[in-house]
């Protein structure tokens, strides 16, 4: 019994240990984000100082900021809805409908993954120059979505693979049609499991730089430009203002996950 | 397709062309049959839109970026011709090209097993000692890392291990007696970078994990709790197991996520010291736009890192199963 | 604007343009058709710049739009605007890209479209020349200077030392003044690879010791003074704080400014930056002198150059030149200066000025003035500098890391990779 609390104890300090990781830089960037430059760059690391509150209002005032951050917010969660609306049932059907080659499809869409960023960039950068589509939201959409709908059908084939096959017989029996069982059981029994690829896939383009650095100029902005733009002054890195940028930066997406969590987490205790 | 992007795309003739493959490749991978065999034509409605899409998005840009490797394109002149192999060739012949080769390969294997080798205990430390409340706020918590934007977090890390300022630098000073500094030394560059990589990765995925466990049936592992295995066994022999396909999956997008992680290292070191931290995606960028224009020389420098991985991948695969 | 669909925007363009022709019948027709499209590094200048947008649209009939990025992310998106997208009108260039931007005939010779009433010819001299390729004019600066020696007063008087005119001087004081245990360095150098980072701090001792890059197309550097540059400058590193082996200018300035260091020769905006509280704490300590000879100074500039891909005919060219005329005139120079920002300033009627040794002191001045003596380009003025400047910067930072030690075999190895630089412009 001793062992077992004393197992306890340890399981529970290491993860405290892993949340202090994972705490103490976040709050430091946050306690920095008030430090002139001349606090920051000293040694020892200080922990009283004279606060500002300058680096923020650079960071918010910027007219880049707010647009950037709409288009993130647009882009990132149209790609995530198309690549979930296209690849959840594209998974679902190479789960439950296994041809002799399911094992090569869920490959092949990994596949396609495996060209680096840069080689895609310049065709990219011309195809949509000649469609007449550069720097929309449009485009960085439907080119998001190759990345979107990849990760999630890879990431969903195996939720859909451990549904358990006698809740789809026993619908089944009771009558559903082969949509329904897809949309009435095999959706919300696999959900906390596809909650992951969703999360995935969403990390996954809120933070891609280099396609968005080459296919946008001023009007489809995303945030990971900005922050680009909120990592130098002059000849200096701004310490102030990029450490204000990383809090700003990261509260939005937090927002949503955490919105959306709790959402699917309701529709999730709904339904099971 | 020329610099000056003077021929139009051919939009319709590629669309087109690519809705007839996805059905090819669908009918290929032997949807029809399914579909006849189960009598519904889910399989059909389901799979072929998805195919479509992944082929125009993909194979075409694809197409075009090995057109490009082919040629001896540079931004600066708008004339190129064909030259075939060449780049390939003479990528043989570049240090930094092998060099970068084997840096990826070290930068692969240290920050995928770190990754997992982190996140999978993590994920039973959480599942097991955790309070179901708790867990979700710690999962929140573990995701701020991945969230915060990729240049900028590399820039807070690159301070905080900065041998005079640095938080993270500082107990080292204390132990050491005198600044270290971990990012100019090649032994230790790579480790120190992987470091946040890990940081970022290794937390998603636990909580990832976690959600998996929090899906696993109950019985088998208290039918195992009651034949006395201990903890650690219940889990190792038992849940991990249960988990081995969407773990693989997990290790598999890891290891692609592996391969973009290049600006990441450039903020922190640049692919220094030297080019002890230069991976192949680094490399093919500065020769595409920051030393000179050689887009072709990096275009083909990344069609070679296709190749590579596509072979490799799909050994592992293959092996996995 | 964003959000407008393009029909509605220029419907309104269109608008205003008609009521301001119609308001201010004496300027004529309007210069600028639509919004100027900036890209650019964030500076405090541009920042203020961009404060003034109703006095540039008054004067020239639309407004300015200036897109920020990183000095990386902007070369490399620079380089695939010019040569591919053709989006933006004005391009952010700096020294280094000059050569490879005129002679791909990716921006326009300048002044042509540079009103004659903004006064090209008042901008500081050494400037003007980095700006020239080919015998014409590309940018007109937006930042840029030369090197100074910067040192601490007070840890000099407290060692009885003058500061040193030559380079031997120099070595000697930088050992005698360092003192790591109680947080001083004697100097500090930058060792991250990167043709403006290294090998930038490197050149004046190579370029001093009367090294030269290239005759015609025939590389001449692998010399004694090639030889010489790199060993002083490795011996110098052992008195160069820690986190400056993989550093640049943020580093070794930020060290500095810190009160970390005693003696240092970097570019000329330190000074100003030595003066401002909030970011250094070494304010009234600092002194300024030319860099000790026979150390050249690094002449650089950065500025505002009109695209050719972006600017379609010659009314866009002249709306772009006016546009960088008017960012570079003397009013808004004057009101850099208003504001204190020492590293924005380039005419030479304002760095005389009386209010400019008001506010950064008369000694600052005559610093500079000496300096500008001994400055000269110290890089290899070619479309092909950043890959040979990059190249030698990655075997400088392994010879100051420890991870290669052979100076001549580096100096070899570089030379070969230029003979094959040129090999290919020669087809």
């Amino acid at each position: 019994m001793i062992a077992q609390s004393l197992r306890q104890v340890a399981a529970r300090a290491t993860i405290g240990v892993v949340a202090f990781l994972v705490v103490v830089p976040v709050l430091w960037t946050l306690l920095s984000a008030f430090k002139h430059t001349v606090d920051i760059e000293t040694s020892p690391p200080l922990l009283l100082f004279k606060p500002t509150l300058e680096n923020f209002l650079y960071v918010v005032e910027r007219a880049s900021v707010r647009g950037a951050l709409l288009n993130s917010i647009i882009i990132s969660s149209s790609s995530v809805l198309i690549g979930a609306v296209l690849g959840l049932p594209c998974a679902y059907a190479v789960a439950r409908y296994p041809t002799r080659h399911a094992a090569d499809i869920q490959f092949f869409v990994l596949s396609l993954r495996f060209l680096p960023p840069i080689a895609v960039a310049l065709p990219l950068m011309v195809i949509w120059l000649d469609a007449g589509l550069y720097d929309t939201r449009i485009a960085m959409i439907v080119t998001y979505t190759l990345f979107t709908l990849s990760i999630t059908i890879w990431l969903a084939i195996p939720a859909f693979k451990r549904v358990p096959r006698e809740i789809e017989e026993a619908a089944f029996v009771d009558g559903y049609g082969a949509y329904a069982i897809f949309f009435l059981v095999a959706l919300p029994v696999a959900a906390k499991s596809l909650i992951g690829a969703i999360v995935f896939s969403f990390v996954l383009v809120w933070n891609e730089f280099l396609i968005a650095l080459m296919l946008t100029t001023s009007d489809a902005k995303t945030l990971p430009i900005v922050a680009s733009e909120l990592s130098q002054l002059g000849f200096d890195v701004p310490w102030g203002i990029l450490n204000a940028s990383v809090i700003v930066l990261a509260l939005p997406p937090l927002m949503f996950l955490g919105v959306l969590s709790g959402f699917l987490n309701s529709f999730v205790k709904r339904k099971v | 397709m020329t610099a000056g992007g003077a021929e139009a795309f051919p939009l319709r003739w590629v669309s087109c062309a690519s809705v007839r493959a996805g059905i090819l490749l669908g009918n290929s991978f032997g949807l029809k049959a399914v579909a006849v065999k189960t009598g519904t034509r889910l399989p059909i409605v389901f799979v072929i839109p998805s195919m479509v899409v992944l082929g125009v998005l993909a194979l075409v840009p694809t197409i075009d970026a090995v057109n490009i490797a082919l040629q001896n394109r540079e931004l600066s002149n708008p004339e190129s011709h064909y030259v075939w192999l060449a780049n390939f060739i003479s990528l043989f012949g570049d240090r930094r090209f092998l060099n970068a080769m084997w840096v990826s390969l070290e930068w692969e294997i240290i920050t995928v097993s770190a990754t997992m080798i982190v996140a999978v205990p993590l994920a039973v430390l959480l599942f097991e000692a955790i309070t179901p409340r708790a867990r979700n706020a710690l999962c929140v918590l573990f995701i701020v890392p991945v969230l915060l934007p990729r240049v900028s977090a590399a820039y807070v890390w690159k301070f905080a291990f900065h041998p005079l300022y640095g938080l993270a630098a500082y107990p080292l000073k204390i132990i050491f007696g005198r600044p270290v500094d971990l990012l100019s030394d090649p032994h230790t560059a790579m480790a120190t970078v992987a470091i946040v990589d890990v940081w970022q990765w290794a937390l998603l995925f636990s909580v990832i994990i976690v959600k998996l466990f929090e899906t696993l049936p109950r019985q088998p592992l208290e039918a195992a709790r009651l034949d006395n295995a201990r903890t650690w066994e219940v889990y190792l022999f038992v849940a991990i197991p249960m988990l081995r396909a969407p773990l693989i999956s997990l290790i598999f997008v890891k290891m692609v996520e592996s391969l973009r992680a290049f600006d990441l290292i450039y903020v922190m070191t640049r692919g220094g010291p030297g080019v002890a931290t230069e991976t192949l995606d680094m490399y093919a960028y500065s020769q595409g736009f920051i030393e000179s224009g050689r887009i072709s020389y990096a275009s083909s420098m990344a069609v070679l890192m296709m190749v590579a991985t596509s072979i490799a991948f799909t050994v592992i695969w293959k092996c996995a199963r | 604007m964003k959000n407008m669909s393009r029909g509605a925007s220029s419907a309104v363009a269109a608008v205003c343009l008609m009521s301001s022709a119609l308001m201010v019948p004496a300027l004529a027709a309007d210069v600028c058709a639509s919004d100027v499209r900036v890209l650019a590094q964030p500076r405090d200048g541009l920042t203020l710049l961009e404060k003034y947008k109703d006095e540039f649209k008054a004067l020239s009939g639309a407004s300015f739009n200036i897109d920020y990025l990183n000095e990386n992310d902007r070369r490399a998106k620079s380089r695939a605007d010019a040569s591919i997208i053709g989006k933006y009108n004005v391009y952010y260039i700096d020294e280094a890209n000059v050569a490879l931007f005129a002679s791909s005939k990716w921006v326009v010779p300048l002044l042509e479209y540079y009103p004659k009433e903004y006064d090209y010819s008042d901008f500081d001299p050494g400037r003007q020349k980095v700006a020239t390729f080919g015998g014409a004019v590309y940018f007109a600066p937006l930042t840029g200077g030369t090197d100074l020696m910067v040192y601490r007063k007070d840890l000099l008087e407290k060692a009885g030392i003058q500061p040193p005119k030559t380079l031997d001087d120099f070595i000697v004081d930088v050992k005698k003044l360092n003192d790591p245990d109680h947080g001083v360095y004697g100097i500090a150098l930058r060792g991250q690879r990167g043709s403006g980072a290294n090998v930038w701090r490197w050149m004046p001792y190579f370029r001093g010791f009367g090294g030269q890059w290239f005759d015609g197309n025939k590389p001449v550097f692998n010399s004694d003074a090639f030889i010489k540059a790199t060993q002083t400058y490795l011996e110098l590193f052992k008195y160069s704080p820690p986190g400056t082996k993989t550093g640049s200018w943020d580093e070794s300035t930020g060290a500095f400014l810190a009160g970390h260091v005693a003696l240092l020769v970097e570019s000329s905006p330190l000074a100003g930056e030595a003066l401002d509280p909030k970011v250094s704490k070494v304010v009234g300590k600092v002194g300024y002198t030319a860099p000790p000879s026979p150390l050249t100074g690094g002449g650089y500039a950065h500025g505002l150059a009109i695209g050719t891909k972006g600017n379609k005919d010659d009314a866009a060219k002249k709306c772009a030149g006016l546009f960088i005329a008017w960012a570079t005139s003397k009013e808004n120079e004057k009101r850099r200066l208003d504001e204190g920002m020492f590293g924005e300033l380039n005419r030479t009627s304002i760095m005389t000025s009386d209010e400019f040794n008001q506010k950064f002191g008369a000694d600052l001045g005559q610093a500079l003035v000496d300096a500008a003596k001994v400055t000269a380009i110290n890089f290899w003025q070619d479309p092909e500098w950043p890959a040979l400047g990059d190249h030698w910067g990655i075997e400088l930072e392994e010879l100051i890391t420890g991870t290669r030690t052979d100076i001549k075999g580096s100096a070899d190895e570089l030379e070969t990779f230029a003979k094959t630089l040129v090999a290919k412009r020669a087809n």
